[in-house]
């Protein structure tokens, strides 16, 4: 840590050490830049590491490890009552997290990039002025990345008290089970943390204000999704509007439903997930006169340079999707402009997992997208239930489709719903990401028994070729 | 916001076309729906309108060029935006040099890579990089691969061939003339003896698709006589009675007719092949495409439910798509579909021909010249017309007899009109 009055000079620094922030500080350094980055929180890695994707994905293996265990039974294993010490899962779920975190604190060391701790503004165009605990630093720079991320969109009517109304960095972090609890949101954050609730076995009631969850995908991923869910005892509202928290003995979500009928919920807990918002106010950037666009993201070029040269932008910041993976390339990118190498985000996809249960991935374009811009389609389709090795995994809920262009047959999309959708969705990406055609695919030796054969079927089956399922 | 326009998959199977003249330039401003570009395709000459309107920031492609489905075309600034520093340089090379040097960033198209789309040309992202160190816009290198996939092979003969430009760059003030598609330097003992014409993008159309059809296709040609001279009265008589219309028919609309008349009686020449499934497909609506000689080539419009249409109505209906085919102004809609084609080479004169089929078609019937003989009516000998009438065929799902019988029928209808106007 560095501190004090005067001011330090380097040629890059980098704002914000979330999953864009580090990756373009380690890049530049690797790169032979001199990097400083400046970070508010104690910690870096940013929401990803911290309240977000690690501490969440380590929950939600906890809870399906939990689940699994209550319905090995059909396996001829049993394994008597379960319980769950909530503190303990928690405890383990940081440990996690402070390892990953430690682990970034010394590729920062190795990389010789300089952390300052605090709140960092623009004073000019090559200046940076950082709130630290102990006054202001200034930091000189040539080049600047702003990384700053994203925050949760606060709800009207729900401030959040970190006791009863939460958000998502307070669920990551609850020490015990609430009887009821009440998720307002349907995206997926809401979703994930929904079926964490649920499966440690609290009463979970999900609010969403939109007329369906998960709206853009697939019309089959909602189905299955939704079925799944009330097996988990999840009661879903579409359509429907939280008014407000009534406190008391016993405290409630009050609702209007899609029908107009009022609602009372019971919550132990609320939690609120609708949706983020950049972090992209106070940062001075009016000063030196970077342009935010009508939401406030701020505006960049497939070069991640923005309306003020100089000064980079990545990540949550530049706007959606808001994934850490689309902030891990960009930082490449621009750390790659900045050292002057030709290099531009020119990515086909970005794919996009849900880890609800069973989980949900995409990349590309899903069919309604497809067709709206005018590709005639070829479509295919498996069922996990019919896959050998989903079996043996009792996993059979879910499926692949894949769309293609009908004239060229070159791959346009593809969606997995089920066990390691996350997983597999990779090779779908490697595949959109080189142009591939059904049959570079179809021609690809799949191994079995494996899940990954659920792609080569899906991709068959739009070829008209499928092996293992009749045609309809 | 910058919006990339791409060409688009107008489908029917076109892959590339040819861009004829840009209609905007850069700097302008353009109005939603107003053309952006003439396009020459397999088929036919089209204007690309603009889906919005805006600034043209940059046009992609030169005059000339071939274009593949996807690619960009045009970079607009929306509406409502203002244009930013023209973000390309006139001279192309410094257009493409790599230029470390942040420029006043303009913040162009917003990533948002949700959008992204699979549609552009398939290139690796090796390749794109690879054209990216060379500094060179991958939107103007035409991929050799399929379906226009842009190789590293492709990415190095572009580079290599645009490589001794530099130097001459820094000349010309005045619209920069884009290299011309390649046009063979002359060769020594030439001289004037011969002339090299480069084909036109319709000529190589046509070229392929003859090739296919003539290797594909088992062509037969039956050829049969019509005595056409009650036909010519008949005609005579309506244009007539239709001159204060103004209105006059041709021959074509009762060529039609009677052919519509025979299709109905033999299927299987209003069909098609379908390989795939090893089936006939027999057409239950009849398209007749009309094969119209155009100065730059052949070109067939298709008359839709020429079955439904009256004599009137089938003769406009042939000198609006005939007229427009010879200005290359047809809708790609107004050339696919058809059933069976019409071929009238008689004005032209000559005996009989034998022409080929109009895949996936598989019949396909000429009309030839028409010419006076005497001929007997009854015992006497008198003064009449006569027509040759040909019907090409595919000798692989019909046989000789059964388009015999196909032309006896349509040369009836011909012979007498009575019968014609009764199968109306």
């Amino acid at each position: 840590m560095v501190v004090g009055e005067f001011a330090e000079s380097c040629d890059v620094v980098v704002v914000g050490a979330g999953p864009g922030g580090y990756v373009a500080a380690i890049r530049l350094a690797q790169l032979g830049k001199d990097v400083i980055l400046v970070e508010q929180e104690a910690r870096l890695g940013g929401v990803c590491l911290n309240e977000g994707c690690i501490p969440s994905k380590a929950l939600i293996h906890a809870t399906d490890f939990v689940l699994e265990a209550r319905e090995a039974g059909s396996m001829g294993i049993e394994l008597g009552a379960i319980s769950v010490d909530v503190p303990r899962l928690v405890a383990w779920k940081d440990g996690i997290v402070k390892r990953l975190t430690a682990g970034i604190d010394q590729l920062m060391a190795k990389h010789r990039v300089r952390v300052i701790q605090g709140r960092g503004a623009f004073a000019s165009p090559k200046r940076l002025v950082v709130s630290t605990a102990h006054g202001p630093t200034y930091v000189d720079f040539q080049q600047a990345i702003v990384a700053t991320g994203s925050s949760p969109r606060p709800l009207p009517g729900f401030p959040l008290d970190g006791r009863r109304v939460i958000g998502s960095r307070e669920a990551l972090a609850l020490d015990h089970v609430p009887v009821h609890v009440v998720v307002i949101g349907g995206g997926s954050i809401g979703l994930e943390l929904a079926c964490v609730q649920a499966k440690l076995g609290a009463r979970v009631v999900v609010l969403e204000a939109a007329p369906d969850v998960v709206g853009q995908h697939e019309p089959e991923v909602r189905g299955a999704l939704k079925q799944r869910l009330k097996q988990l005892g999840i009661t879903l509202h579409v359509g429907a509007r939280a008014e407000g928290l009534v406190e008391g003995d016993r405290p409630s979500v009050r609702a209007t439903a899609s029908d107009g009928s009022e609602l009372s919920l019971p919550a132990d807990v609320v939690l609120v997930v609708t949706g983020r918002v950049p972090n992209s106010a106070d940062l001075g950037l009016d000063r030196v006169g970077v342009a935010l666009d009508e939401r406030g993201f701020i505006r960049v070029n497939d070069r991640l340079e923005t309306s003020t040269p100089g000064i980079y932008a990545i990540g949550d910041v530049v706007g959606p999707p808001l994934l850490a993976h689309k902030a891990y390339r960009e930082a490449k990118v621009a750390a790659q402009v900045i050292a002057g190498e030709p290099a531009a985000f020119d990515n086909v996809v970005v794919p996009a997992v849900i880890y609800t249960d069973p989980e949900v991935a995409w990349a590309g374009l899903t069919e309604a997208e497809a067709r709206a811009r005018d590709h005639e389609v070829l479509v295919g389709s498996f069922p996990f239930r019919v896959s050998g090795r989903a079996l043996t995994l009792n996993a059979p809920e879910g499926f692949v489709k894949a769309v293609a262009d009908a004239t060229t047959r070159r791959l346009l999309g593809v969606t997995i719903v089920g066990r390691d959708a996350g997983e597999l969705i990779s090779e779908a990406a490697l595949a959109l990401e080189m142009g591939a055609f059904l049959d570079d695919l179809s021609a690809t030796i799949h191994p079995h028994p494996s899940l990954s054969e659920a792609l080569l079927e899906s991709i068959e089956a739009a070829l008209g070729e499928a092996v293992h399922v009749a045609r309809g | 916001m910058a919006y990339e326009f791409r060409f688009p998959d107008v489908g029917e199977g076109i892959h590339e076309g040819r861009v004829v003249e840009w209609l905007v330039a850069e700097g302008g401003t353009v109005g939603r729906d107003q053309p952006l570009l003439k396009v020459e395709t397999d088929k036919a000459i089209v204007d690309l309108p603009s889906p919005h309107a805006g600034t043209v920031l940059r046009l992609h492609a030169a005059a000339g060029e071939t274009i593949h489905v996807g690619d960009v075309l045009v970079t607009l600034g929306l509406a409502g935006e203002v244009a930013q520093a023209a973000p390309a340089p006139a001279s192309t090379s410094a257009a493409e040099s790599p230029a470390p040097a942040p420029g006043p960033g303009a913040p162009a198209p917003a990533v948002a890579p949700s959008t992204a789309t699979p549609s552009r040309p398939p290139a690796t992202p090796h390749t794109r990089a690879l054209a990216r160190r060379l500094g060179l816009d991958l939107a103007r290198i035409t991929g050799t691969g399929r379906d226009g996939r842009i190789t590293n092979e492709d990415v190095a003969s572009f580079a290599k061939a645009k490589a001794p430009e530099p130097e001459a760059s820094a000349a010309p003030l005045a619209a920069a003339p884009v290299p011309a598609p390649s046009t063979t330097p002359p060769r020594p003992g030439d001289a004037g003896l011969e002339e090299r014409v480069p084909l036109t993008h319709l000529r190589q159309v046509i070229a392929a698709a003859m090739r296919d059809s003539v290797q594909t296709a088992a062509h037969v040609t039956h050829v049969d006589e019509a005595d056409v001279t009650d036909l010519l009265a008949l005609r005579r008589r309506l244009n007539e009675k239709l001159a204060p219309t103004g209105s006059r028919l041709t021959l074509a609309p009762f060529f039609v007719k009677a052919l519509v008349a025979a299709l109905k009686l033999h299927p299987k020449l209003n069909a098609s092949f379908d390989a795939a499934a090893h089936e006939l497909v027999l057409k239950k609506y009849w398209n007749i495409g009309l094969a119209v000689d155009t100065p730059e080539g052949l070109i067939v419009p298709v008359i839709r439910d020429a079955d439904r249409l009256s004599l009137e109505q089938l003769s406009a209906r042939i000198d609006d798509l005939a007229g427009r085919a010879r200005e290359r102004r047809l809708s790609l809609d107004e050339l696919r579909g058809g059933t069976c084609t019409l071929t009238n080479i008689g004005p032209v004169g000559g005996l009989f021909a034998t022409p080929i089929l109009h895949q996936p078609e598989l019949a396909i019937v000429g009309t030839h010249a028409i010419k006076e003989r005497p001929g007997f009516v009854g015992d006497e000998v008198r003064r009449r017309s006569y027509l040759y009438v040909s019907v090409s065929f595919d000798h692989r799902f019909i046989d000789g007899a059964e388009a015999a019988r196909f032309l006896a029928d349509l040369v009836t209808r011909l012979n007498d009109p009575d019968r014609l106007i009764a199968s109306l």
